[in-house]
This record gives structure tokens, C-alpha cells and sequence, in this order.
């Protein structure tokens, strides 16, 4: 999705653009688990271009993270449970991203997304790289941070800035991670 | 027995893990402990034996290759965490090939989930507990809640009361709930299905209906205008 690539890439003419699509397109309502620096982010950026947002945290001081004047929905509660992500809306949900600290519970509630809430697009970070390609495996869309790290760290060691910041922007733009 | 003791690993050392292994050791069982926190690892083993126990996550792979886990016949995942016991029976079944995997579930709703996930036995303590208390309330009789591969089955065991269903057959009482008879005990004994029935005789039931829903209707099919 063009809206996608163009934030990540953090350009912030693009951005606006973007922005201005969103407005335009029809708005997607998205369940974020997790609202860390990653889920918060996205919550807030994704709120902003007028999409429909429902974030989950365990915490409540999780959702200072949230701007102001956050249009979307904050549940206090776990991810994993099934009652809660109803409270969130995501029997209607077309987009779910599960970015908590915890592998597992990240895991478990893509899954949960997945099988019981038929959500069609489902996300989710696992840390774990060998755990990450179990679960890319058996169908879950998986994206590992320390893979995409050390791939990035590794192309900046062998041939400098530059090709780092390229790497950087191909990753970011496939959020793609495959093996080590 | 088998020639060889079944081989289980059990994940958390929890209360639950530990009463579990110690069990499981003294039942002539192998056993492996795992657990992540080294001070309460430290413990468990130093009651049950340091072979028995194990220092490392549950579900990290590498660790649990090291375990011995393609071996094992059951992986109890037993921690306080559902979804680090998800996980952990997931990962025992799709990568190691463990033919039972045995989760420990805080939140009822879960176990119809779990089994759905591939997880074999989904338990959960809660659900045991409000089956005791739903079929206390029946004031009748109790139930077995029984697995059998995610569906609700259970064993359900009525109590006749006295002055209820006094002098009449179980066969009837079995057919009024549509369920199926299996047995009927009066004094440890099994009697034959047409005896009278009397105080105190337990009849034994099939149910594929939850059987706290059973349980409720019971009184109404010992009642003497249920005839």
C-alpha cells in the first residue's frame, strides 16, 4: 500500500501526500496490540490520516504515548483475550498488528486474529528470528526486528553509510526479513 | 508398563510443575522440569533431583533441542502464562513431533482455542473449578468433565436423593435426558439396569452437552411429575 511505503520511508513530503490519499481512500479499521514506541507510533500516524485505530495495552500508562488528540479507540486490557479484542471492534477489523514486548503474546493474539476473528490481514513482530520462521511457516505474516537489525548493521560494517541507508529503505519498503 | 518409562517434559516449575513432576517421578515416570527463572530452578531442583530439572524458556528452540524433546512422548505446558503454553505446545508439536502436547489454560475461553490451535489437551483450572461449583449447586450429583479431542463430552454421575425417583428405573431417567446410560452403582456395586432405583444409588451418563447444563436440569428429571 502506497500509504505504507511512503511513511516508513520518513519522507515527510510523502508523508503529507499520503496523508492527503488517505483522506481520499476509504478508511481502514486497524487493531494495534501493544502500544509501546513501535504501536503507538503507528496508532497516532494512522489516526491522523483518518484511518479507524483501536489500540490495546496492558497498561494504562502505555497510552500517554498517544497524542492529545488521538481520534482512535485506547481498550485497556491483554491481547490475547478474545473478549477484548471484540471490545476493539475486530470482528470488523481488515488490518491487525500485534507489537507488544512479548514474542508469544504477539503470537498468540496474530493467531487469535487470524483463526477466530478472520481479520484478513494479520502482522505480527517476533524478536526471535528461529521463532519467526516457525511461524512465517505456518502461514502468519511475521516480521523480525532483530533480523532486519543485524542485516542492516551487517551492510553498514561491509560497505559503509550509504548502502546501509539503501538496505534500511529496501527492508522497510517489503518489510520483508527471511532467514539470518 | 512398557519396557521403557514414558519420557515428559514439563514446562514451568509453578506449583502446578512442581507437584506435577514430583508425581510423575514417583510414578516410575522420566522427567524433565524446565524452568527460566534460575533461582526457582535452583530450588525445584534441589527437592527433586538436579537430572530432573532444567534451567532455560520453555519455547526457545535451541534450548528446547537440547532437552531431549524429539524424544519425548508428552510436553506438559503448565506455566501461569496461556499463551507461553500455547506457544511451547505449538512448537513441541510442529518442530519436535511430540505426539501429546498438554496445556495448562487460565482463561476458559481459551481451551476451545488451544484445541483449534493443535494444542491435544487444553485443561483449565477455572473451568474445573465452576464445574464443581455449577454441579454443587445441582445438589445432585457431580461431574467428570472428560476431554475427548476439544468436544464438551463428559461423565456425568446423578445421585438419587431420597424420596426422589424412588422405585423407578434409570433407563427411564437416562431416556428423559436423552443421554446414554452406561452405569448404575448401588453400595460400589454395579446393579442391572431394571432394578428399582434407590436413595443413594449413582447412575453414570454420557453427555456431549456441556454437562453443567445437564447438571441443571437434573432435578426436574428425578422430580415425580418428570414421569
Amino acid at each position: 500500500m502506497a500509504t505504507c511505503r511512503a511513511r516508513v520511508a520518513g519522507d515527510s513530503q510523502a508523508r503529507e501526500t499520503a496523508s492527503a490519499i488517505g483522506d481520499i481512500l476509504a478508511a481502514v479499521k486497524v487493531v494495534i496490540v501493544g502500544c509501546g514506541r513501535v504501536g503507538s507510533t503507528l496508532a497516532n500516524d494512522l489516526a491522523r490520516e483518518g484511518h479507524e485505530v483501536a489500540i490495546v495495552d496492558i497498561s494504562r500508562r502505555a497510552f500517554d504515548r498517544l497524542e492529545q488528540n488521538f481520534s482512535g479507540q485506547a481498550i485497556l486490557g491483554s491481547g490475547i483475550d478474545q473478549e477484548i479484542l471484540e471490545q476493539a471492534g475486530a470482528e470488523k477489523a481488515d488490518c491487525f498488528i500485534s507489537v507488544t514486548n512479548g514474542d508469544n503474546r504477539n503470537i498468540m493474539s496474530a493467531q487469535v486474529a487470524q483463526e477466530i476473528f478472520k481479520i484478513p490481514r494479520v502482522m505480527t513482530r517476533i524478536y526471535d528470528p528461529i521463532r519467526e520462521r516457525v511461524y512465517r511457516e505456518i502461514g502468519l505474516y511475521t516480521f523480525c526486528p532483530t533480523v532486519v537489525g543485524a542485516a542492516i548493521a551487517r551492510t553498514f560494517f561491509e560497505s559503509g553509510a550509504a548502502e546501509a541507508d539503501r538496505a534500511r529503505h529496501s527492508v522497510a519498503a517489503s518489510g520483508a526479513s527471511g532467514g539470518a | 508398563m512398557p519396557e521403557r518409562p514414558a519420557y515428559i517434559i514439563v514446562i514451568g516449575a509453578g506449583k502446578v510443575g512442581f507437584y506435577l513432576s514430583r508425581h510423575l517421578l514417583e510414578g516410575g515416570y522420566e522427567v524433565a522440569l524446565i524452568e527460566k527463572d534460575p533461582a526457582r530452578a535452583a530450588l525445584v531442583a534441589a527437592q527433586l533431583g538436579s537430572c530432573a530439572s532444567l534451567v532455560g524458556d520453555g519455547d526457545e528452540m535451541a534450548f528446547l533441542a537440547t532437552s531431549g524433546i524429539e524424544r519425548a512422548d508428552v510436553v506438559a505446558a503448565v506455566t501461569g502464562e496461556d499463551e507461553d503454553n500455547l506457544i511451547a505446545c505449538q512448537l513441541a508439536k510442529r518442530q519436535f513431533r511430540v505426539p501429546r502436547t498438554i496445556a495448562r489454560v487460565n482463561n476458559p475461553r481459551n481451551v476451545q482455542l488451544f484445541h483449534q490451535l493443535g494444542v491435544d489437551v487444553a485443561v483449565s483450572a477455572t473451568e474445573l473449578i465452576l464445574g464443581v461449583i455449577e454441579s454443587g449447586l445441582a445438589t445432585h450429583g457431580d461431574v467428570l468433565q472428560i476431554p475427548m479431542g476439544g468436544s464438551k463430552a463428559a461423565l456425568v454421575r446423578v445421585t438419587v436423593p431420597v424420596g426422589q425417583a424412588v422405585g423407578r428405573q434409570a433407563s427411564e431417567i437416562a431416556d428423559l435426558a436423552a443421554e446414554r446410560l452406561l452405569l448404575i452403582v448401588r453400595n460400589g456395586r454395579e446393579i442391572p439396569p431394571e432394578t428399582p432405583l434407590e436413595a443413594g444409588d449413582q447412575i453414570v451418563l454420557f453427555t456431549q452437552r456441556p454437562a453443567s447444563d445437564f447438571m441443571l436440569e437434573v432435578p426436574e428429571l428425578l422430580s415425580p411429575a418428570a414421569r
